[in-house]
């Protein structure tokens, strides 16, 4: 590129002034014919310049478009992918998100479901070990009860089969005997 | 236990059976107690009796003599006689309640055993024989023991059936009945 530019302006610097240095002439331009031949090489140039510089450098502009077209796409595209894995990412954040959320509401419905079997257990328990309690101490109370009454029963039972034996006479010992024979006809 | 009580009944049976051809079974066994009373309370024929070590024939004689001293027969005085012989004197009691028991089977007769705190009048006897009699539907004999130790009147069992009419039986149901409340 540099090189073609500089043919370009080495033939606009030598030509004009070959031209002007065989007239001879002291003017910048001079309308003769050499105006002609300037256009000649003017047009000769252009076509020179069309062909060696603006069409490479059009190509080389359209290259370097296409290139920066093609690097804005992929620009596009890298944006389009980082945003797509951008939202993905998103996504499966928000995903994982959920589903922390679900595991964490999960086990804190299991940890009150335990909770409360828990709590539900102690307090079966507990109601279980106050009816027993409740249970034994009746129990203690009747046997202390039944106790109290076989010890008081002793004690006067004792006390009149003492008296029954100071107190017997024969003559009542006839009338027990009496007494036992006549209830044996019930034996049946 | 058992089998003394097994081989008891097998010589009860044997006596019973010579008692009944010889047509004296109630003598025979009122004959039969008096020799197992001695052979079981005098300590020395007991010793005589019961001791292995003594020549059979002498334990035979021994038997016979007893029993020939409470007069008793022919009969009793050979069945005692081989009894000690054979070793089995110490079977004397038992041998005489089974040959009890055989004798009230046939003449379907049982026993009443009265515990009672003051002896029972005959009387009183009669009446409660009659009484268990009419009950059962059997001819009693009573066998009466004194026992002091009740507070009054009797308990008195027969078989398997006991009657309680003593004070202590009262007292005792009287018990049950205020620990029950």
């Amino acid at each position: 590129m540099i090189r073609v530019l500089a043919i370009a302006a080495l033939l606009l610097g030598v030509t004009p002034t070959a031209a002007l240095a065989a007239e001879g002439g002291g003017g910048l331009i001079n309308l003769d014919r050499s105006i002609v031949i300037q256009g000649i090489n003017f047009l000769l140039l252009l076509l020179i310049l069309g062909k060696l510089l603006y069409k490479p450098l059009l190509a080389k502009m359209e290259e370097r478009t296409q290139a920066i077209r093609k690097s804005l796409e992929e620009a596009q595209a890298a944006r389009a992918e980082a945003q797509r894995e951008r939202e993905e990412h998103a996504g499966k954040l928000q995903a994982a998100y959920a589903e922390a959320q679900a595991i964490r509401a999960a086990a804190l419905k299991d940890a009150a479901e335990e909770q409360r079997r828990l709590v539900e257990g102690a307090r079966a328990e507990a109601g279980r070990l106050v009816e027993s309690a409740r249970n034994e101490m009746a129990q203690e109370v009747t046997r202390a009860r039944q106790a109290l009454r076989q010890e008081v029963v002793d004690l006067a039972l004792s006390a009149a089969e003492r008296l029954i034996r100071k107190s017997l006479r024969e003559e009542d010992h006839r009338r027990i005997v009496q007494d036992a024979i006549g209830r044996v006809d019930k034996v049946n | 236990m058992r089998s003394h009580e097994r081989t008891a009944r097998r010589y009860a049976k044997a006596l019973h059976d010579v008692a009944h051809e010889a047509g004296a079974v109630e003598a025979i066994g009122q004959e039969m107690e008096q020799v197992a009373g001695i052979s079981v309370g005098d300590a020395a024929a007991h010793d005589v009796l019961t001791r292995p070590w003594i020549k059979p024939a002498d334990r035979r004689g021994v038997a016979m003599a007893i029993a020939q001293k409470v007069g008793a027969r022919k009969l009793v005085q050979d069945f005692v006689g081989l009894v000690a012989e054979r070793g089995r004197a110490d079977h004397l009691p038992e041998i005489v309640a089974a040959y009890r028991t055989l004798v009230d089977a046939e003449l379907g007769r049982t026993r009443a055993q009265v515990r009672t705190a003051v002896a029972l009048t005959d009387g009183e006897k009669r009446e409660l024989s009659g009484k268990l009699e009419h009950a059962l539907g059997k001819r009693i004999i009573l066998e009466e023991q004194v026992d002091a130790t009740l507070l009054g009147g009797f308990i008195a069992q027969v078989g398997s059936l006991i009657f309680d009419g003593s004070l202590d039986g009262q007292l005792a149901r009287m018990r049950q009945r205020l620990a029950r409340g």
